[in-house]
């Protein structure tokens, strides 16, 4: 049966759809989209998207591609159908991803210090200690409030009861959040009307929110600080965004050379002369942060930028190190970690996850390669995944044999039947999975996204979402339902 | 600002300035060449040269086509995204500049950059005719003059728009010179008599000056022609005088503002110690020489501020 306004949408069986119910009946939160669709027609719809486009063109919103050795700006896809939530769900979600984040920096603080949860043999310690993730320069070092990960991209997906799940935690790099932004702008301009209409939550205080939540790390609180957002440069792939958040916050967007350590105090190279670093904003890994800490052959790094921050003389976000918490493995154990430290029990649950370490359920995923999706630990990006069900037998074979080499390595959840929304697709709504990136800020306060980045693979069954793979955006659309 | 940032907002005003006034050289050379008789002198490669670009070489180097001298003129002035003196290749370097110091500059002139980029990208693909070509460059100076203001209703006012002005200036200035030396070279006669009054209205209506000039000449007590007004008259926007006045004026705040006015004014002085009217063309065009040897030397020590970033670091934090 197609859902009444979107013409003859087919759902996806065993799928929750963000827009419509199974019985077709268009959800609360979706029935202005519904009743502009309605009253327009899809022609209506086809034009906007085409107005759409144009805007992102206009505005000059892109997102860097590797090919053959070049870099390639390419227009960020944005699909012209809202992807929406009810506020009321959104609180809990929000509430959820709060809980995780405070617990994961207890979780990180006591690694560097006492090591508790080791001790207690709540996490194995060898996990812990032999990942190339703890960063062991590290221990003893407080950064202030004991937040390490500053800045978190929760990766969340539904599951077929339309239940929200934590898919993963990015807390080195994440990226993605001036695509909220400007998804928003962009649809502000070309649905005016569908935002006179509704109650839709406003995401821009973003930018706002970081500066306070760096400026609240300052070492001299008091002073006007000094933040610097630290790019590798105009040929990241993320330099859009780099380079945007800056501007929205209104700090300097620095590369290294535009740093200098002197008597461990940082220094930003400026056209008066040297100005005191307070707060550095990290886009760079940590282990390329400093060549005399790290890795002696960055060429990104500042050197000495670890022994002014282990001295308290400037703060970094991400703090260093914090990418231990960032890790697939440790993933499975945060049910366990936010009960240890907060003695409550997690708002939003885990994938349920197989660790190839653990001989048996090693012994699981290996006899269902072909039902489960198997990830390496470190890679981000969507990258050196197999998705079981649609993998050949050879691949199967090929991840086995990774598998079997370096179980620490690998974890594997069953395939999920991730949720879908009603997508553009050669002119005709089609119901295409996604996920959803929400942010959290964690400095003196505690601060969630509403929202996120709702990220859509746009090609049909598809489950791979990375804009650097053909996924392509939706705006995500918080809908006050608590009236 | 970043220290770093300073040559590109520099360069963002320069190549803004530049695409705008090749657009205004080319529809005023065109018009040069409808007022001329037919049998006039008018050589399209004299336009490269003023560019500083060997044009006989650049032609001679071209396969052989149908094109006429003009047409390959213009290839190398708009369409040819390798000329370094095309609108094509100005333009990608104003985009790689602004991407540079994107947090430097407000949102709306950041769009308004795109949009340009984006105009150029699908209009200046191909040779057009005469007609064509004149509403397209026309098209580009409005383009750029929406960005300009843009950018001075929404700009923080701020080292970073002091240099985008600077550099918005100096090129001006030095495009001015050249679009001049154009007029100049095209009259240069063999003996050295006293320079003839130069009277192209084409070329004052391609900078926009056709009224002022009249204005100019009404208020004059003595002789005085296009030369004059485009060095001297600084109540005139697009003048060497005014050029340079609004480079010291926005150099005040900047760390190396001593240095900068000291150029300034030796090209003053230049403008005040000539006798305009005495000099013959040839004289004439030495001079507009000088001023563009003036102009790079003035390049130069505005992107080059001298800074010690390693030496006495007490010393530089009080300053």
């Amino acid at each position: 049966m197609g859902a009444k306004s979107f013409g003859h949408y087919q759902q996806i069986s065993q799928c929750f759809d963000e827009l419509v119910q199974a019985d077709g009946q268009i959800r609360p939160p979706a029935a202005a989209i519904a009743r502009f669709i309605d009253r327009h027609g899809s022609a209506e719809l086809i034009q906007r998207q085409e107005q759409l486009n144009q805007t992102i063109s206009a505005m000059g919103v892109c997102f860097t591609l590797y090919s053959d050795g070049n870099n390639i700006d390419r227009c960020w896809p944005l699909d012209v159908m809202p992807r929406t939530i009810p506020s009321s769900e959104w609180q809990k979600t929000s509430a959820g991803l709060k809980q995780r984040l405070a617990a994961l920096n207890l979780f990180i603080d006591d690694l560097y210090h006492d090591q508790r949860i080791l001790k207690d043999g709540i996490v194995p310690a060898d996990l812990v200690l032999d990942s190339r993730n703890y960063l062991a320069p590290c221990k003893g070092i407080s950064p202030r409030y004991g937040v390490w990960a500053n800045i978190c991209g929760t990766d969340l997906v539904r599951d077929g009861s339309g239940k929200f799940l934590v898919l993963e935690d990015n807390l080195r790099v994440p990226s993605g959040v001036s695509y909220m932004l400007e998804n928003r702008t962009v649809m502000k301009r070309v649905f005016p009307e569908l935002f006179a209409d509704s109650f839709i939550y406003p995401v821009d205080d973003y930018p706002h929110q970081l500066w306070r939540m760096l400026a609240s790390l300052s070492p001299r609180p008091g002073d006007v600080p000094c933040i610097v957002l630290l790019t590798p440069g105009v040929y990241n792939s993320a330099y859009f965004e780099h380079s945007f958040l800056a501007q929205q916050m209104g700090v300097e967007l620095a590369e290294n050379t535009d740093l200098l350590v002197q008597d461990d105090i940082v220094y930003l190279k400026t056209l008066h002369g040297l100005q005191r670093v307070d707060v550095i904003y990290r886009r760079v890994d940590d282990i390329f942060i400093d060549p005399q800490a790290f890795r002696p052959d960055s060429v990104l790094g500042i050197p000495g930028l670890i022994k002014a921050w282990a001295k308290g003389n400037v703060s970094i976000a991400n703090a260093p190190g914090s990418g231990v918490a960032d890790d697939k493995v440790i993933y499975a154990y945060v049910p366990e970690i936010i009960n240890y430290y907060l003695g409550e029990q997690p708002l939003i649950d885990n994938v349920p996850t197989y660790l190839c370490l653990d001989p048996k359920q090693r012994e699981y995923v290996l006899a269902n390669l072909d039902q489960l999706v198997v990830k390496p630990a470190n890679e981000s990006g969507g990258y050196g995944i197999l998705i079981g069900p649609r993998s050949t037998k050879e691949e199967q074979q090929q991840m086995a044999e990774a598998i079997k080499a370096n179980p620490r390595n690998f974890i594997a959840q069953p395939t999920l039947a991730l949720s879908t929304a009603p997508t553009l697709c050669d002119g005709v709504l089609e119901p295409r999975h996604l996920d959803l990136r929400p942010f959290i800020l964690q400095g003196r306060d505690l601060y969630c996204t509403t929202g996120g980045l709702s990220r859509v693979a746009l090609k049909k069954g598809s489950l791979v979402v990375n804009s650097s793979q053909g996924g392509g955006s939706k705006d995500t659309w918080i809908i006050n339902d608590e009236v | 600002m970043l220290l770093k940032s300073l040559d590109h907002i520099f360069w963002l005003g320069r190549y803004l300035e530049r695409l705008d006034d090749t657009a205004r050289l080319i529809n005023a050379t065109s018009h040069l060449l409808i007022d001329s008789h037919k049998d006039s002198q008018f050589s399209w490669p004299l336009l490269l040269d003023v560019l500083g670009q060997n044009g006989a070489e650049l032609l001679s180097q071209l396969p052989p086509s149908d094109l006429t001298v003009e047409q390959q003129v213009m290839g190398f002035l708009i369409t040819d995204a390798d000329s370094e003196v095309s609108i094509r290749s100005a333009c990608s370097a104003l985009k790689q500049n602004a991407r540079t110091v994107r947090q430097l500059i407000p949102r709306d002139m950041w769009e308004e950059l795109n949009s340009l980029d984006l105009f150029l990208q699908e209009h200046c693909q191909q040779l057009q005719g005469r007609q064509h070509r004149y509403r397209l460059m026309t098209e580009v100076s409005r383009r750029c003059q929406m960005v300009v203001g843009v950018l001075d209703g929404t700009m923080l006012r701020s080292d970073a728009f002091d240099l985008f002005n600077i550099g918005r200036h100096v090129e001006r200035a030095d495009m001015t010179t050249r679009i001049m030396d154009v007029m100049v070279l095209q009259q240069l006669q063999p003996t050295d008599i006293k320079r003839p009054r130069f009277r192209w209205t084409s070329i004052l209506n391609a900078l926009g000056g056709v009224e002022s000039y009249h204005y100019y000449l009404a208020h004059q007590n003595t002789e005085v022609d296009a030369v004059d007004y485009l060095l001297t008259y600084a109540d005139f926007p697009r003048s060497l005088a005014y050029c340079l006045h609004r480079v010291a004026a926005s150099a005040k705040a900047l760390p190396h503002s001593a240095a900068i006015l000291q150029r300034v004014w030796q090209l003053q002085d230049l403008l005040k110690t000539q006798n305009l009217s005495e000099l013959t063309t040839g004289q004439l065009h030495q001079l507009i020489d000088q001023f563009q040897t003036g102009i790079i030397e003035l390049h130069q020590v505005i992107s080059t501020p001298k800074l010690e970033f390693s030496a006495d670091l007490s010393q530089q934090m009080s300053a």
